[in-house]
């Protein structure tokens, strides 16, 4: 059953597929189906005889039957049944797709998966003759929209967010507005020509149409935007009108579908509807943030029973969706606000694995969610729910372009004129064409009330085309516009702990300077917001509460799941990093010449490799393609990098080595001793222990008793004296210099400095050397996230002392 | 009248050289009359009178660049005692938004004098590299506010960061090399990815003048 790898093929093997097909097709209409007759497979459905027709095992009352040695029983199972195979189809057409692999690339998978849909509707709607199961909306709207918007809301980069929070309003509240009226009544104005045939359509339906469809859609974007990976800006900008429009589509749908069917509109209704935005924007946002903190504070207390700590994440936020959707607030909002507040604080109270857990969880949820919107959007579009009107539908497409044209044209005008950094034209049109449609359009379409719309088939028809208009045409060009213009891209980099810095020292310059100018910027506000959630929030909310830098939280995450990695391909050392950062043990080496100095160079440079830049990149889908002989590679070269690190040459960073325990004495310099020949037992330890792998044992539980024994070993060289050097803890190193390193106090700074001119010298490997690769805190690959951007993530806070001090096994 | 001439000459004056427009400099001259007590120059003194600066870590490096000569373009090292309005100018030329009709080549420039600015911030003592010590100092510095973290922990994260600069900067290195520190050129190349040019600016409009005492 396994498509075997290479080459192109369509969806997914035929054979099983067709089996789906089969059993789809025989069985009785599914739970999903809105429109099928009840036809329970008792025997009794029109459907042709197949070989899934249920024999009842009800006996009649005339004959006994005898006891049946096998019986099929559907329709006990038929619900699950029928949904297990929707989502393994749907799953399976992904494989297909991926198979190939440009092709993912060229066409965006949400048009591979509608055309599959289709394809699906065709043959159901061929043997079956009558519509294809189309998508309930309850089921779209409670089911399948909110992992996707979850998903969206939880890994959103709330920086780039909430720094073009006031653009984004703008457009989503106010483009949406112009959009729906602006559609709505020119279609009236195209209606009234009597050619057309459609003048008993009416000025309100018209508004109720173009509000529906005019709404930008998250899934859509999402789907399509992030193949093609532009700049965060434009990114955020288009993903969040599309996230937070959604507030408004609500109010209007429901205000012109209250005003259709109402007899008289007065002019308190047009308030009450203005009235009503506010209530449902603010209402679903607060309802958001309301469960966000509950959820926070939840995740406080399961310190002890973290295996349901994901659970809390998802129920809260779908709780934040349902209750927001009881008061027909804004769900979207609600959900998207909930994730957003809980992402804070729940990553820095739930453990490593929970986290993982989370955010694998939530993305396969997202991604099945997706892809069966898209399937049921082209299953749903065959059947006999169609009125074709040449020139209602060719004109609702027109004005949904023209229209989102113009209203990012003027509307950026306005806004450029608040903002520091203006849109180009470039960003315009991107964020034009980037107003895609797609599945909310289509369930709120499907769910117009027929008395009221007559016309509803056109509707329908009108909406599909536009959708699949925007989704194909638009979502398979923008890609090479985007070339084409040659729009920023998104920075790739991974988040490195020297940026990290540098931003942080940035926006401490930037409210610096903006404190003397008496300028109250956007980083006042974001200032007073961080002081006011250090001093209540994060001791409310968060379990360890240790008011953490997101320099040394990003330190220790890249720390933590370098040492994951390096556990998880198999080494024995699953080394922290060369800093043990909570308890530091201050100790004061002697000095050394810079004759010392050069001679260790010397011998380091005879015996040592050479190190090798890595990059190890994630993608947010997937991890890099060759995995395990690059791996192997990189590991090899991240413990010569870790060795590496052990050598510096410039004032201070003593690294302490700890492989057996003969090495002890080499923890510090004690005075007397002089260094070539230590050097000299050095290397030889170190040749040795290479060669064996019991030093690897050794050294592996050794560390877990670094911090004792060390603190055993080094009374004498404690000191108190600030500004000590931070001993490097090491699993299998034997290695040579690093207890010579001097560790020059703070005061002797400078001579330091001169004595090793502030070099940082590459270190060099010593032939053979087994150690473990611990990685330096360069750019360590991040766990895969969406847009790129500085993420905080928390590190384990039970495992954080067990791990700095004293690495379990 | 002789003295409005020249104040308007001044202005215009300072409008060609620092590329603020007259409202702000009517503005900023406000501010700098409140920091500095009426008085024409200001001193290191006058920045305790701004509330909000006591909180920020790194305001020793914040005031000291007011000061800098590097900054002021008066010298290739050293601190002035003293500024005057001219200079305060100076500095927050610095942080001007970008002119969109500007073209590639002033943009570039624009980015790299902003980048020269925070450079010099680093590098404290002018020698034109930013060593480990250097690095270090401004890491404690930023984590100055915590008080969980220790010493070291800020170290070696500077430490880290600093091999992060070395392996982009200097890529492979051969094994006699030594990596002195990061250069004006190497600090370009790590900042390289990030947008600074749109993100180091200030509203210069937008001010309201806080009362300098609370």
């Amino acid at each position: 059953m396994e498509p075997a790898g290479t080459g192109r093929r369509w969806p997914g093997p035929p054979a099983p597929l067709l089996l789906l097909l089969l059993l789809q097709v025989a069985g009785p209409a599914g739970a999903l189906a809105e429109t099928l007759p009840d036809a329970r497979a008792v025997g009794t459905s029109a459907s042709p005889p197949s070989p899934a027709s249920v024999v009842a095992p009800g006996t009649t009352p005339l004959e006994e039957s005898r006891l049946p040695v096998f019986t099929l029983d559907y329709p006990h199972v038929q619900i699950p049944f029928e949904i297990t195979l929707w989502i393994l189809l749907a799953s399976l057409a992904k494989i297909g797709f991926h198979l190939y692999h440009k092709l993912p690339t060229i066409v965006p998978e949400s048009c591979l998966l509608i055309m599959v849909g289709l394809l699906l509707g065709g043959i159901i709607f061929g043997v079956d003759e009558k519509s294809p199961p189309a998508m309930k909306t309850d089921v779209f709207f409670l089911y399948l929209l909110p992992p996707i918007v979850l998903d969206a809301g939880y890994f959103m980069p709330t920086r780039p967010f909430f720094e073009n929070i006031g653009t984004i309003f703008w457009y989503a509240v106010v483009g949406t507005l112009w959009n729906s009226i602006g559609i709505g009544v020119s279609l009236f104005g195209i209606c009234q020509i009597e050619a057309f045939g459609l003048s008993d359509i009416t000025l309100l339906q018209n508004l109720l149409f173009g509000s529906l469809i005019s709404a930008v859609d998250p899934v859509a974007v999402l789907a399509v935007f992030e193949n093609i990976h532009v700049n965060e800006q434009l990114y955020i900008l288009v993903f969040g009108e599309s996230l937070l429009n959604d507030a408004v589509t609500v109010v209007l749908y429901n205000l012109f579908k209250s005003f259709c069917q109402m007899k008289t509109i007065e002019t308190v209704d047009v308030f009450a509807g203005i009235a009503n935005f506010f209530v449902v924007g603010i209402g679903g946002m607060l309802i958001g943030i309301f469960l966000g903190f509950i959820a926070a504070f939840t995740t406080r207390f399961t310190h002890n029973i973290r295996v349901i700590e994901p659970l809390f994440v998802f129920l809260y936020s779908y709780l934040s969706y349902i209750t927001a959707e009881m008061f027909h607030l804004s769900g979207i909002m609600a959900i998207t606000t909930c994730a957003m507040t809980m992402n804070k604080y729940v990553e820095e109270n739930v453990s490593q694995k929970s986290y993982t857990t989370i955010k694998y969880f939530m993305k396969m949820l997202s991604s099945v969610s997706e892809t069966l919107i898209f399937i049921f959007m082209g299953v749903s579009t065959v059947g006999k729910n169609h009125e074709w009107n040449w020139a209602f539908v060719s004109f609702t497409l027109a004005f949904c372009l023209v229209w989102r044209a113009l209203g990012v044209f003027v509307l950026t005008q306005a806004i450029n004129w608040f903002r520091t950094i203006p849109l180009t034209f470039k960003d315009q049109f991107i964020i034009a064409y980037g107003g895609l449609r797609g599945a909310i359009c289509f369930a709120l379409v499907f769910l117009l009330p027929a008395a009221v719309f007559p016309r509803k088939k056109l509707f329908i028809t009108a909406a599909i085309v536009v959708i699949f208009f925007t989704v194909f045409i638009l979502g398979i060009t923008i890609r090479p516009l985007v070339e084409f213009l040659d729009v920023k891209k998104a920075n790739k980099k991974q988040q490195a702990v020297s940026e990290e810095i540098h931003s942080r020292f940035f926006d401490h310059v930037k409210t610096g300077i903006e404190d003397v100018c008496g300028h109250w910027g956007h980083n006042f506000w974001r200032d007073k917001f961080k002081k006011f959630d250090d001093k209540y929030l994060r001791k409310l909310l968060i379990r360890e509460n240790q008011p953490k830098s997101s320099i040394v939280s990003l330190y220790k995450k890249l720390e933590i799941k370098h040492a994951i990695e390096m556990a998880e391909t198999g080494l024995r050392s699953a080394g922290p990093s060369f800093a043990s950062l909570n308890d530091c043990h201050e100790e004061k080496i002697r000095k050394l010449t810079p004759g010392e100095m050069d001679e260790i160079r010397e011998i380091l440079s005879r015996n040592l490799y050479q190190i090798r830049q890595r990059t190890l990149s994630y993608n947010r889908h997937n991890l890099t393609a060759d995995t395990s002989e690059r791996q192997a590679k990189e590991i090899l070269i991240r413990r010569r990098h870790s060795l590496r690190e052990s050598i510096r040459k410039d004032s201070s960073l003593s690294r302490e080595r700890r492989a057996s325990m003969s090495a002890s004495r080499y923890l510090s310099l004690p005075k007397n001793t002089k260094l070539p020949e230590k050097l000299q037992k050095k290397r030889n330890v170190s040749n040795a222990g290479g060669n064996s792998s019991d030093s690897d044992a050794d050294a592996g539980t050794t560390v877990l008793n670094l911090k004792p024994r060390a603190r055993r070993f080094l009374p004498e060289q404690f000191s108190q004296k600030a500004a000590q050097a931070c001993r490097m803890e090491w699993k299998n190193e034997v290695d040579v210099e690093a207890a010579q390193q001097p560790c020059t106090p703070a005061p002797h700074r400078r001579e330091g400095a001169t004595q090793t001119p502030g070099a940082l010298r590459q270190p060099l490997l010593p032939h053979g050397q087994l150690g473990p690769g611990q990685e330096g805190p360069t750019t360590e690959s991040q766990r895969p996230r969406p847009p790129p951007r500085l993420v905080r993530r928390a590190s384990e806070p039970g495992g954080h002392k067990a791990r700095w001090g004293s690495e379990r096994p | 009248m002789g003295a409005a001439q020249s104040a308007s000459e001044e202005i215009r004056e300072l409008v060609g050289k620092t590329g603020f427009s007259s409202d702000q400099i009517e503005q900023l001259r406000r501010r700098f009359k409140q920091l500095s007590g009426d008085q024409p120059t200001i001193r290191k003194e006058h920045f305790n009178n701004v509330p909000d600066l006591e909180l920020n870590p790194i305001r020793s490096k914040i005031i000291r660049a007011f000061f800098d000569n590097r900054n002021l373009r008066k010298g290739p090292s050293g601190l002035a005692d003293e500024i005057n309005f001219e200079d305060f100018l100076t500095i927050m030329a610095y942080f001007q938004p970008i002119d969109i009709t500007m073209d590639e080549e002033q943009v570039q420039l624009c980015r790299k004098e902003k980048l020269r600015f925070l450079f010099h911030m680093y590098d404290s003592d002018s020698d034109g590299r930013i060593t480990l010590e250097e690095y270090r100092n401004v890491v404690e510095e930023l984590l100055s506010g915590n008080p969980h973290i220790e010493k070291d922990s800020a170290r070696s994260i500077a430490d880290g960061a600093m091999m992060e600069a070395a392996s982009v900067c200097m890529g492979q290195m051969e094994p006699d090399q030594v990596y002195e520190g990061i250069t004006f050129d190497d600090f370009l190349k790590i900042w390289q990815g990030i947008d600074i040019e749109t993100k180091m600016h200030v509203r210069f409009l937008n001010m309201e003048t806080m009362a300098l005492c609370h």
